[in-house]
């Protein structure tokens, strides 16, 4: 007995059999018994009668199985030899269907290992980022001071746990060299809420998380196989990182990559440390795991209870606090949603083009099959069996689609990782059982698309139809239907393109922006620096200022600057304001982008000053031990203010010589004041797709003691990397130069995701034009010979050779405009999905569309071209003879 | 000397068992008991070939199939010709007529 067995059908086995055949032999004995047999020798005599019994039964349930196994071992064994007999034919629809469902596998395995899957933590749906914001101010503020994070793990009754962390980088100088090292810094209760042990070792003990206890790291994987070579014996090894001593107490396993993939190192830090006690010191980035059960709602209200609690005993730091609370997940992920359903909606599109296109295809095939298909009608065979037959053909093509299908998908993770290796959990994107499965999905989807109309049609046509065939009147019903498809397929194509060409235009508008800065020959890096730093601003300011220096006085440099961020690449860091003589509480509200740069800054960027003086950096910088940031104890920072902040707070009057002060918890306390000392040019600093809003640069050349260094090259910019690591190393020699790479390398991995998407969907849009095409072509040729006929008796009957052509290209065309016409909505709606995608371009961009549709009709004229040239060839006489 | 299964062009059994079945219900020891008579014993219906065809047929829809009571009141399937099956009969029974028609008009023209 075989496992299928157990899929027959219950009546074909079973007690109803035996009864049945018990009934006959019972028959056949009382039969002998009548005629005067002995009771034993009647029976003998029945049972040989009526021979073997299991072998009756099994030969009744053969009846079944047959019906189902043959049938479809048959279908099977009939479509391989249909895939034989016809190669070409057969080989472009699962080319066709390659693509479609390839692409479509492949996108959908970038949409499971980024949206669907859970975080690659046990339980990684229970996982969430919090943050705290201040009502006041626009942006949020993601970070957490240890004593009110402490507070929120400590109250409230919906997380198993909170911790935080924060990451810098750090040099690890216990090797031959020093090395640079990404470290994340985290509290207590971290690896508790991922739920992850190390590999090898252990957690933090209790001590190593109190102030003044043992120094302990957990070192990565990566970091493990490069620096031990993997050797077990790295436990209890000490590391000396930024000039202190550390033990390694555990491995993380190869898969943990939290928060990023660049960690190296896991520090503790100890929350009773009393640079640690002050609310207003912000450092920490912050997730929870919630208790089982507990909703996000759930979870929201219950710390909105807790932060009001905290705003009441703290009201001068906490008043203005809430807390907002999102799925890890989604912040993980981003926005690069949208971006995945848009490409796997087009993606769609392009499949149902390519099913659309084989429909045709097996439409006309079905012309040709018709006589096959009418002797065995006639010769008994059931419909049923005709469409089953025939949508295993389709299946048989769809599944050899689908294999080759994925192998485009698997080389999809490869493919994402190229355009686009800052898109999040790339790295998680691979070919596995539920790739397949949906690429056995999209086969059977597939079949059933362009299988059902072929498979009912062909079969619709009875004996005497077929009998009477004779060229003409027969296939006429079926062009409209034809027309139709290929109608569809230029629809959706023109769908596919219109969105395509929004997004080209987008990125060309991009490229065209003038961001106020200039962007090329300038050479970015980082060189290690340790948050510890900051306990000593002095110091760090001298420090970085002498990189500035020895920087600037290199040959072939024309400036160098340093700066929190990059000018272009997306960041915000909007902060409230106030003039320190205006009234207490200002009419209205001042916000502004707050920029750290060093005075240098403008001059390396080009960014020009109109008013007032260049920046200056002050002489006093007095820091208290705070690693969270910069705080100025005493004097006052020089300030630039951008034309648009002059414009909309101060109607550009009266700028120069004013104070700013910044308003609520951040950076800088309120009492110091930033003085207005020049109003420079609007620059594009957020984004180079975003308008420049009024925006503060701050003069401090130390924002941080690992900023963005830039320089101005007279040359390529790159070409100076290494003469540049050498005169860092020359001053100092302790540190790590790293990340060197032009600016403009980095405004375009800034928009990696556009470039990404905009790419994918011109490659969609492309071969759906080109499907819809090949579909243009091949319904014309099947008209043009099945119109041969009247073809030849027109130009017999003396019509001109141009006017064959032009008739056949007009009726491409025709169709195509149609297509076009209905594109024109379904583009419209694409469009709409597409807005928040586009820059500098109206979702019903005019001069889009109409290029759409010019080009459209161009390549279906092409396409329509080669037809109606060999329509116009016929030879009268040869076509008259052939009658 | 009784037909044996092998010897039965293939689908005759099918048309017999058809044309006993439109007599009315009749369970399989009925058909195979009739065939025999009617035929004075010249055809002699195998139970392996008897009970894989009825339900094929009933497969195919051709045949309904109830159980009942049989004459000494045990329990039996019987079979009777679904309005499907009343075609196919027809039709069979004609192509049997034209080909039996066709192979004694060889026969007899060809001696």
């Amino acid at each position: 007995m075989s496992w299928w067995k157990l899929f027959l059908p219950k009546r074909a086995s079973g007690a109803q059999l035996d009864s049945e055949l018990r009934f006959h032999i019972d028959e056949l004995i009382e039969a002998n018994i009548a005629r005067g047999m002995p009771p034993e020798e009647a029976r003998r005599r029945a049972m040989l009668e009526f021979g073997g019994q299991e072998q009756v039964k099994e030969e009744v349930r053969d009846v079944y199985r047959m019906r189902i196994m043959d049938s479809a071992f048959a279908n099977v064994k009939s479509s391989v030899r249909f895939i034989h007999k016809s190669p070409s034919f057969s080989a472009t629809i699962i080319l066709t269907l390659a693509l479609g469902i390839g692409a479509n596998s492949a996108v959908f395995s970038a949409i499971d290992a980024i949206l669907l899957r859970p975080l690659p933590f046990p339980e990684g749906d229970q996982l969430m980022f919090l943050n705290q914001y201040n009502l006041r101010v626009k942006s949020p503020q993601t970070q957490l001071s240890t004593l009110r994070l402490e507070d929120w793990n400590r109250m409230n009754s919906t997380f198993q746990a909170l911790a935080g962390y924060y990451t810098g980088d750090s040099s690890e100088t216990s090797g031959a060299l020093p090395e640079k090292a990404t470290e994340a810094f985290v509290t207590p209760r971290f690896l508790d809420v991922l739920g992850v042990s190390p590999a090898l070792g252990r957690d933090f003990s209790p001590e190593e998380q109190h102030f003044g206890g043992p120094a302990a790291v957990l070192i990565s994987d990566r970091f493990w196989r490069r620096r031990f070579a993997g050797d077990p014996a790295a436990l209890g090894k000490k590391l000396r990182i930024d000039g202190y001593s550390q033990s390694i107490v555990g491995i993380m396993p190869a898969s943990f990559a939290f928060p990023s993939r660049d960690v190296d190192l896991w520090a503790s830090v100890p929350t009773d440390a009393p640079y640690a006690q002050d609310r207003s010191s912000t450092w920490y980035t912050t997730i929870g795991r919630l208790k089982p059960g507990v909703t996000l709602a759930q979870a929201r209200a219950n710390l909105a209870t807790v932060q009001a609690e905290l705003g009441k005993q703290y009201p001068k730091t906490d008043g203005e606090l809430t807390v907002a609370i999102e799925p890890l997940k989604d912040t993980t992920v981003g926005g690069v949603r949208s971006s995945l359903w848009m490409l796997f909606g087009s993606v769609s599109l392009l499949l149902l083009i390519a099913c659309t296109n084989i429909v045709t295809l097996l439409l006309a095939r079905a012309t040709q099959r018709e006589h096959e298909i009418s002797v065995r009608t006639s010769l008994g065979a059931p419909r049923s069996a005709l469409v089953a037959q025939l949508l295993t053909e389709t299946f048989v093509l769809a599944l050899a689609g689908a294999l080759l299908g994925l192998i485009v998908a698997g080389g999809a993770s490869r493919v994402f990782g190229m355009l686009a290796g800052s898109l999040p959990r790339v790295d998680e994107i691979h070919l596995d059982v539920r790739i397949v499965a949906y690429s056995l999905l999209c086969s059977v989807v597939a079949t059933l698309l362009c299988g059902v109309l072929p498979a009912i049609r062909g079969t619709t046509r009875n004996l005497s139809n077929s009998l009477a065939q004779n060229g003409r009147g027969q296939v006429s019903g079926r062009i409209p239907l034809q027309w139709l498809l290929v109608g569809t397929q230029v629809a959706l194509a023109v769908t596919l393109l219109m969105g395509a060409g929004l997004l080209l235009r987008s990125f060309q508008a991009l490229g065209h922006v003038t961001p106020g800065f200039d962007a090329s020959h300038v050479l970015t890096f980082h060189v290690s620096g340790s948050w510890g730093e900051t306990a000593d601003m002095r110091r760090l300011t001298q420090r970085i200022d002498s990189i500035i220096e020895t920087l600037r006085d290199m040959p072939g440099v024309q400036g160098a600057a340093d700066s929190a961020e990059l000018p272009g690449v997306p960041t915000e860091f909007q902060t409230e304001l106030k003039f320190a003589e205006g009234p207490a509480e200002p009419e209205h509200k001042i916000v502004a982008e707050s920029r750290f740069v060093s005075p240098g800054y403008f001059s390396t960027m080009q960014i020009p000053q109109l008013a007032g003086e260049p920046c200056q950096e002050p002489k006093l910088l007095v820091s208290p031990n705070s690693p969270g940031g910069v705080r100025v104890e005493a004097g006052s920072l020089n300030v630039l203010v951008n034309h648009s902040f002059a414009d909309t707070y101060l109607s550009g009057s009266n700028v120069i010589g004013r104070h700013l002060q910044v308003v609520g918890n951040a950076f800088l306390r309120p009492e110091h004041a930033g003085e207005i000392r020049g109003i420079v040019g609007d620059a594009r600093e957020e984004g180079l797709n975003r308008e420049p809003g009024p925006t503060v640069y701050w003069c401090i050349s130390a924002p941080s003691p690992n900023p963005y260094y830039l320089v101005r090259t007279h040359t390529e910019p790159m070409a100076l990397a290494e003469t540049l690591r050498k005169e860092v190393r020359n001053i100092e020699p302790a540190r790590s130069v790293f990340d060197i790479m032009p600016l403009e390398e980095h405004l375009t991995d800034a928009f990696s995701e556009n470039r990404l998407r905009t790419i994918l969907l011109t490659f969609f849009a492309v071969t759906a034009v080109s499907l819809a095409c090949v579909g243009l072509y091949g319904t014309l040729s099947y008209t043009v010979s099945v119109r041969r006929r009247e073809v030849g008796l027109r130009l017999a009957l003396g019509a001109l050779r141009e006017q064959i052509v032009r008739q056949f290209i007009l009726q491409g065309l025709r169709v195509t405009l149609l297509g076009c016409l209905a594109g024109c909505g379904l583009a419209a709606a694409f469009a709409r999905i597409l807005s928040g995608m586009l820059y500098g371009v109206s979702p019903t961009d005019a001069a889009t569309l109409s290029a759409v549709i010019f080009l459209m009709l161009a390549v279906a004229g092409a396409a329509s071209l080669v037809p109606g040239i060999r329509a116009s060839r016929v030879e009268p006489m040869q076509v008259l003879r052939e009658e | 000397m009784p037909i044996e299964k092998s010897d039965l062009l293939q689908g005759t059994l099918d048309l017999l068992i058809l044309k006993i079945a439109a007599l009315g219900p009749v369970h399989g020891y009925g058909i195979s008991q009739r065939i025999r008579q009617i035929s004075k014993e010249v055809l002699q219906v195998q139970q392996g070939s008897l009970y894989p065809a009825l339900h094929r047929l009933e497969k195919r829809g051709w045949l309904d199939a109830e159980w009942g009571q049989s004459s000494n009141g045990r329990e039996a399937k019987f079979y009777k010709l679904s309005a499907k099956g009343r075609k196919q009969l027809a039709s069979e029974e004609s192509n049997w007529n034209r080909l039996a028609g066709a192979v004694s008009q060889i026969l007899e023209t060809a001696s």
